[in-house]
């Protein structure tokens, strides 16, 4: 079950680096932290996981949508 | 009987999550990205209260409970952003 979750993590990982729209890589980075959140708790380790939850999938996707509200979404280095 | 149940449902959850991952990666629009992630966040939210009844620990609850707060807020800033798309960019 854990292999499964680190697969499904880099496969996330790599989605969100190779996108060129931002939003996308966004929302892949959020599922990235979900699952990291899962994997921590599966690892025992709740109080880390509650601290994933918290920071990587809640406050941080707020904080990288506002980002891209002032700036631009398209990615213009590729 | 009831833990290989509870063992067998976490695989099930697991193998719904792999699923919604392909939608998400494979999603035309960004909406269907949008609904994939809050699909997952549900099936997430489910494996995280099923492995807390199955080892009885009350404190594996208390994640479940932050990302439920805490995941939505993201949900909802990813969608007031694609209104604001929508509606164009003057408010």
């Amino acid at each position: 079950m854990i292999i499964i979750l680190l697969l499904l993590i880099l496969i996330l990982a790599v989605y969100a680096l190779s996108t060129s729209d931002l939003l996308q890589g966004i929302i892949a980075l959020s599922a990235v932290s979900l699952l990291s959140a899962l994997l921590f708790y599966l690892l025992n380790a709740p109080d880390v996981a509650i601290t994933e939850a918290a920071v990587g999938a809640g406050v941080s996707t707020v904080v990288f949508v506002g980002v891209i509200r002032y700036t631009d979404r398209k990615d213009h280095s590729k | 009987m009831r833990m290989i149940m509870m063992d067998v449902m976490q695989w099930y959850l697991l193998l719904c999550a792999v699923v919604c991952i392909i939608r998400l990666i494979l999603g035309p629009t960004t909406a269907d990205r949008l609904v994939a992630l809050n699909i997952l966040s549900g099936i997430v939210l489910a494996f995280l209260v099923l492995s807390g009844v199955r080892h009885g620990r009350s404190i594996y609850l208390d994640v479940a409970l932050v990302y439920d707060i805490f995941g939505f807020l993201g949900f909802l800033a990813i969608a007031r952003f694609l209104k604001d798309k929508m509606h164009g960019e003057g408010e």
